[in-house]
Parts: C-alpha cells; structure tokens; sequence
C-alpha cells in the first residue's frame, strides 16, 4: 500500500461576484499516492488551474479539506502556505518564470537559499539537479543564453531542489515546440519512474497519455479518471524521446 | 617704454588698489631697486596685458605726454579669490601715495584706507577707537564690510539652496516613481518568487538591497560626473575672468550629503515598491 500524498476532499471554490458567485471547482475529491502521475485535463475555464492552485498552497479552498503529506493545507495562514510552497510543493510554470539576472544553478540555488541550505551543499545540488536534466553544461549560462525547452529544464530543476512531495506542473509543455515538448514529455517520465509524485494540468494530449492517471475536468467537477499505466509499472510511456 | 594712455588706467587702479589692499598676493618677488628710483607693484593681468614683467620702469603720469616718475615694477602681484571682483576689468597697481596724489590730481585726499591691526587687538574696539578719536570719516572692522558687501552673494547662495532643494525634491519623487515603475515591471518575477516559497520579507529585502545598490552606485557616478562638470566649469571660467576663483566646488562633505541622501531615498523607494508589490497575492502579480 503506497502512502497517499495528496488527499483532496470535497473540495469547492466559489469567487463572489456581483450577483452569482462563480463556482470554480465544484466538490472535488482526489487522492495522489507516492509516485504517481496525474494530469489533469479538459476544457478551458473548466477549474483545472484553480484546482492547481489550490493543491498548490496558492490559494485557499471555500469549503473541503487538502492534506499534503498530512499536513492541511487549506488552513494554513499565508506565512505558512509560503513556507510549504517551499519546502513542500515543486512548482513549474508554463512560461518558466526563470530570474533573468540569475544563471541556471543560481536559479536552481535559489529556493535552497530561501530554505538556508547551506551554501555548498546548495550548489552541489543544483549541478546535480541540472545535470539530471540535462543541462550541466550550462549551468553558468544565463536565462536568455538558453533555449525555452533548456528554461523549463531549469524551472524543473528548481522546482526539485528542496526535494519536495509534490511536483505541480500547470501546461508544462505550454510554451514548447512539439519537439521540446515530447523531450520535456520524457524528462517527467523519468522524474516519475525514478519516484517523484506529479499533477500537471494540461491540454496536451500526448503528455496527458503519459501520466500514468487521467482525470477529465468539466464546469468545476471530476467527471472521469483513466488509469492509464497502474503504479509499479515502470515501463517508459513517453514515445519517440529520451530524456 | 610704458605706452602713456595706460597710464591713466594706472591711476585709475592706483585709486581702487587703496580700499583693499590684502586681495592680492605676490607671484614674483620683490626686487631691490636701490634708493635711487622708487617702485610700484602690478597685478599679472596688467603684466599680461601690457607685457611687462619684474624690473621694467615705467613712467607714471597724469596724462599722456604729461611729466611723470619713472619707476621700477618691483613685484607682480596676483587678486585672490574674491568672487565680488570677478567681473571687473580693471588692473590694480600699488604705488606709493605722493604717487597716488599726482596721478589723481586730488593731494591730501583719500576715499578709503585700509588699518591693520595687530592680531591681539580687537578690531571693533580699534575701530571704535579711531571713530572716539577721527574726524570726518568712520572706520568699520573689516568682517563688518565683509557681510555688508556681499549681502548680495548671501542672496545668490539662499538662491542657489532654494534651487537645490527644489532639485532635490523632484529628483526624489521622479526617482521615486521610477523605482515604483521599475520594480512594478518586475512583478512576474516577484510573483514566481512568491509561488516557489520566497516569503514576503525576503523579497522585500531582496528589491530595497538592489535599490539601495542602484542608488549607492548611481550617486556615486553622479558625484564623478558632478566633479568633472565642476573641473569644466572652473577651467572655462577662470580662463575667461583670468581669476584663480573657483566657481564650482564639489567637497567630501557634498559628495557625503548626495551619496547618503541618494542611498536614503533608495532604501525608501525600495521599500515602498516592494511592500506595494508584497501586499498583492502571487497570482494577481503573475497576471492570473
């Protein structure tokens, strides 16, 4: 029995408006366990971003509960939702949101920073990481030396640095040419047989065939989860890249 | 041989050399002209025009053709740095005051002398004792002509703080607004910074420590560009009145005042930037 990482209960998010709220994201129930590959898919304004947000300690529920690794999310004040994102949650953004005046390692050293690693251990780690990315050779380049497929890369390796519980992708590959965007497809392949736990929200096909767990979105509910590959099958599902 | 149209020039600066005797210094020295001819001391600008130098007799007169004294320019003396002169265009020559009183045509008649005291003494009791004792004339100490001429330049200097102040204040909110302007485009980068973990009071720290650095090197570029402007000024100025007055200065204590003032307004902008960025929730600063 694998741990459960991520449990969402009856999760709903009303914005008040003039007039009727908007119910974002309607009841929501999802359980993560470690090591498995959700994306989250379906129609734009659907709630799959809100829903992110809220997996994400980014924003807080109306009503329901969140528990990350046990700890409740959805009552955390806003210094320690902070703290959590940090240390517990692994961000990528689709538009990379990479610091410009930083290189790739100090991009990667940044969240380690903020969390007092100290400063070796740091920078040991940030050559690791960029090196599992594939990018230890230009770790000293700076945002606009690299490409957008060696940014989000970069946004990857940073999102990993405090060894977080949860890795949350929204549109990934978003910003991608179709190429970098099946090698990107590969890099979280690999990140999930080697035992990160993923949710990505997206409307790429081919990546959302790559989770191992398909959960269809519509007007704010769950309507649908596939299975697609069970937990403990750890055959590669990317196709025609390695990453 | 000394052309005789200057000499009135001579006299005319002879007359004026008499109220302040202590603005000139000598740049060549005295030379012993034995008892026979007697001297007078010029300023380099007359020596400058009139290519005279050290040792070179001259014939003091009235008028051209006039009888005159030949005398022997015993020292070329150079005006200190008296703002209230720098635009007259007038020689100065000192000479003895028989000569005075031929050149002038006015024999036992003066305007204005000056008294030196020894330094013991005070000068508004020497004057208030020559006052008790004189008839005819007042005697003033010297600070109190001082302020009393240049009342004009206390008014310039009042001007000139007015205009610094003014200055100082639309730099401040101009470079307020800029930090604003600057650290509101970065709002993205705030707003990824807030998302991955970054706590409030880091990124706080994070925007007045560049703000603070931007300042620091910013004031300091300014105070090298303010001291070359002031190097320019002074080296076009002093040529064209042929004075040693400097009429630019940039002191420690201003480069002090500017850079501290810069940083404090840096640090200020800096921090009122951020804490209006750190106020908005992350996804509003990443535009969502």
């Amino acid at each position: 029995m694998r741990e459960i990482v991520l449990a969402a209960r009856d999760v709903r998010r009303d914005y008040p408006v003039v007039g009727e709220p908007v119910h974002a994201v309607r009841g929501i129930s999802l359980d993560v366990a470690a090591g498995d590959w959700v994306a989250v898919v379906g129609p734009s304004g659907c709630g799959k971003s809100t829903l992110l947000n809220l997996l994400g300690a980014i924003d807080r529920p109306t009503a329901g509960s969140i528990s990350i690794r046990g700890k409740d999310v959805a009552r955390m004040n806003d210094a320690e939702a902070t703290r959590f994102r940090l240390t517990g949650i692994g961000f990528v953004f689709q538009r990379f949101y990479l610091m410009p005046t930083l290189t790739a390692s100090e991009n990667v050293e940044l969240p380690m920073s903020e969390a007092k690693v100290p400063r070796a251990q740091r920078v040991a780690r940030a050559r690791e990481l960029l090196t599992y990315v594939g990018l230890g050779a230009r770790a000293d380049h700076r945002p606009y030396q690299l490409s957008g497929g060696e940014q989000q890369r970069v946004a990857i390796a940073r999102a990993l640095a405090n060894q977080p519980a949860l890795l949350l992708a929204d549109e990934p590959t978003g910003e991608l040419d179709a190429r970098t965007g099946t090698e990107m497809i590969a890099l979280f392949d690999r990140l999930n047989r080697d035992g990160t736990t993923i949710v990505t929200v997206t409307h790429d096909e081919e990546l959302a065939q790559a989770a191992r767990r398909v959960v269809h979105m519509k007007d704010g509910a769950i309507v649908d989860q596939v299975v697609r590959r069970p937990l403990g099958d750890d055959a590669p599902a990317a196709r025609g890249a390695t990453a | 041989m000394f052309p005789l149209p200057l000499l009135r020039v001579l006299a005319l600066a002879a007359a004026l050399q008499q109220s302040t005797p202590s603005a000139t210094s000598p740049i060549a020295p005295p030379r012993d002209s034995g008892a026979a001819i007697r001297s007078i001391t010029i300023d380099e600008r007359l020596a400058a025009a009139a290519g005279l130098s050290v040792g070179d007799r001259v014939l003091l007169a009235p008028a051209a053709g006039a009888v005159g004294d030949s005398v022997v320019i015993a020292a070329i003396t150079r005006r200190g740095a008296d703002p209230s002169e720098v635009a007259r265009s007038e020689y100065r020559v000192r000479l003895h005051l028989d000569h005075l009183e031929t050149l002038t045509r006015s024999g036992d008649r003066v305007g204005r002398f000056a008294v030196q005291s020894r330094e013991e003494a005070d000068p508004s009791a020497v004057s208030a004792a020559i006052n008790e004792a004189a008839f005819g004339f007042r005697a003033y100490p010297a600070a109190e002509v001082a302020v009393e001429t240049s009342a004009t330049f206390r008014v310039v200097n009042r001007f000139h703080r007015a205009i610094g102040v003014i200055t100082i204040v639309a730099s401040a909110i101009f470079l307020l607004c800029i930090t604003l302007l600057k650290v509101d485009e970065r709002r993205r980068d705030v707003g990824a910074l807030r998302l991955i973990g970054m706590s409030r009071s880091s990124v706080v720290r994070a925007v007045v420590l560049e703000a603070s650095l931007v300042s620091l090197i910013g004031s300091i570029m300014g105070a090298g560009l303010g001291w070359f402007a002031s190097w320019v000024v002074n080296w076009y100025y002093q040529g064209v009145y042929a004075t040693p007055l400097r009429f630019a200065i940039v002191t420690p204590s201003i480069v002090v005042f500017a850079v501290t003032l810069s940083l404090g307004l840096g640090v200020i902008a800096g921090l009122l930037a951020a804490q209006r960025l750190v106020r908005r929730a992350p996804l509003e600063l990443i535009g969502r």
